[in-house]
């Protein structure tokens, strides 16, 4: 009997079943797609936390950060058309149709290179007005506070000294050098702000000179409030320039006769004592501190108005233009509330999406010169697997970054 | 007479048995059918770019709307180019876990990032990006009040 049992058991032909019915590469690529959701999960969820959470008003709409809608709805095609030719190629590899197969996968292939081309298109854009993916080369600032007016000067000064004398005298309006033009924003435009800001005891009308200098180098949307603030500030100095250079006028008088007086009493007849000399000589000290007291006054008043005056000259055209993006040779700071969040998520986000679409190309590229008969059909089905989850994403990514 | 043919068929083979019944019903129709759906349902979605649906439509309905519809497309995606409609249970054995682990993942960011403004003082609103209007009114109050104190 044990004879018999053991020439049963030498027949029977032990079997691998696996405990899911796909093979393992299907097996396995599933697993590596079930922790990709939970990476792009975290992704795309810190991206939405961040995003509604942020203070009412302050997150960028896609306008202010240089984002293209239509251009992402054809990304948005493009990766669906892509999806579609990836399984056609594997229903014709299927099928043993070779050629097919063949033809489907290289238009994946362009179609996925199109994706590339389009988002590096953005990139640049982002690049050529200073949103980088790091902080550090960012001309980019929240809000408009004491750093901002300090990168401002920063800029204005490399600026000034990195310029040739030609380049100096360039002409970038009607009556405005280059030169000129960052000595004013320099003095009426970052000194005043910097000055006023720190002396002024409220901070909301310390914040205003700090908003009005961010909107006069960058801004979205136009306002009229900022010109007529600017108007009524001109307004506001005028008489009160006038006024001290009235005073400078006749302490110019006084000093040309205090000296004109010393001048004939030590010539001539009518020569003047030691002591009349003397008081002379302290009546003209006098009245040269005066002088320079009332010109220091004066000073910052001539450097505003000269600012204001750029600003609104030509109907405001600086202003309502903002100056980096007018004379964007300059490339000054600028203020976007919330827009390094932004930056660092959108960068993160559309990134790493990027990465896996350069992942995808390369697998497609390992077998696009190969036959792809049905012996292939196995490695093009999860390529294709991982090329639908690249699609997924974006699926999402679009809506929530372009329209959101 | 030749035996019956009893030997079980592979996993490979009954996954291509599946689809090769499905082709022989569908073939390649229905990739298309959903591919058209799919441009249908961008364009629906690329409708909130324009200036009409903003002045229409509510902006937190236009996000549901968005995300409804991004949800039928990844849906599409899922059930017919990853043939999810046609695969075996063990789908939901890797997707579902995947899945609730990333709401998780979100849930965590809400109390801390999220709610992030909630807890703002008037000072940290003055000098947020875009102060609000309490914390204004509270810095004007105290910067009229202060010479006096003094």
């Amino acid at each position: 009997m044990s004879d018999s049992h053991h020439e049963h058991d030498s027949h029977v032909e032990l079997e691998y079943h696996p405990a899911l019915p796909m093979s393992l590469g299907k097996l396995c690529l599933w697993l590596f797609l079930s922790t990709e959701i939970m990476f792009f999960a975290a992704l795309i969820g810190t991206y939405v936390v961040f995003r509604f959470g942020a203070p009412a008003g302050t997150w960028p709409a896609p306008h202010d950060v240089y984002l293209s809608e239509p251009l992402g709805a054809i990304n948005t095609f493009v990766l669906i058309c892509s999806s579609l030719t990836v399984v056609l190629s594997l229903e014709a590899s299927r099928k043993n149709n070779t050629g097919h197969a063949k033809k489907w996968l290289m238009a994946t292939f362009g179609l996925g290179c199109l994706f590339l081309g389009i988002k590096a298109f953005e990139y640049k854009e982002k690049f050529a007005h200073g949103i980088f993916p790091t902080k550090e080369n960012r001309r980019l600032y929240d809000q408009p506070d004491v750093y901002y007016v300090s990168a401002v000067k920063q800029k204005l000064e490399k600026l000034r000294s990195e310029m040739t004398d030609e380049q100096k005298q360039q002409e970038v309006a009607h009556g405005l050098t280059r030169e000129s033009l960052i000595n004013t924003l320099m003095t009426g435009g970052v000194a005043h702000a910097a000055r006023a800001a720190t002396q002024s005891d409220n901070p909301i009308e310390a914040q205003a000179i700090l908003d009005s200098l961010a909107y006069a180098i960058w801004h979205h949307e136009p306002s009229e409030y900022e010109a007529t603030r600017l108007r009524n500030e001109q307004k506001a100095i005028k008489p009160k320039l006038a006024e001290l250079e009235s005073k400078l006028s006749d302490l110019e008088k006084q000093k040309t006769e205090v000296l004109a007086k010393l001048k004939e009493g030590s010539e001539g007849d009518n020569k003047l004592s030691d002591d009349e000399k003397r008081q002379l000589q302290v009546k003209q000290i006098g009245i040269m501190q005066d002088i320079a007291a009332t010109d220091q006054d004066a000073k910052p008043m001539r450097e505003r108005l000269a600012f204001i005056g750029v600003m609104l000259a030509d109907d405001a055209h600086l202003l309502n233009h903002g100056v980096s993006h007018d004379q964007s040779w300059m490339e000054l700071p600028f203020v976007i509330p919330s827009g390094n969040l932004w930056a660092s998520t959108y960068f993160m986000l559309t990134g790493f999406h990027a990465l896996h679409v350069v992942i995808g190309l390369i697998i497609f590229g390992l077998v696009m010169f190969a036959t792809l008969d049905v012996s292939k059909s196995h490695y093009l089905e999860n390529a294709g697997l991982y090329w639908h989850f690249v699609d997924l994403v974006w699926i999402f990514i679009f809506p929530m970054l372009y329209l959101f | 007479m030749s035996e019956p043919d009893t030997h079980p068929p592979t996993h490979d083979e009954q996954h291509l048995h599946n689809d090769e019944e499905l082709h022989a019903t569908y073939g390649n129709t229905k990739y298309y059918v959903v591919f058209v759906a799919l441009c249908l349902l961008t364009l629906c979605s690329f409708l909130t770019y324009f200036q009409w649906w903003d002045t229409h439509i509510p902006s937190n309905v236009s996000m549901a709307f968005m995300m409804a519809v991004s949800c039928a497309k990844a849906l599409l995606v899922m059930l017919f180019f990853m043939h999810l409609l046609w695969e075996a249970n063990w789908k939901w054995i890797l997707t579902v876990p995947a899945s609730m682990m990333s709401v998780f993942l979100l849930c965590m960011l809400i109390p801390d990032i999220g709610y992030r403004a909630e807890h703002y003082s008037n000072a940290r609103w003055l000098h947020a990006p875009v102060p609000n209007e309490e914390a204004v009114e509270a810095a004007t109050v105290e910067a009229a009040t202060a010479p006096a104190s003094h």
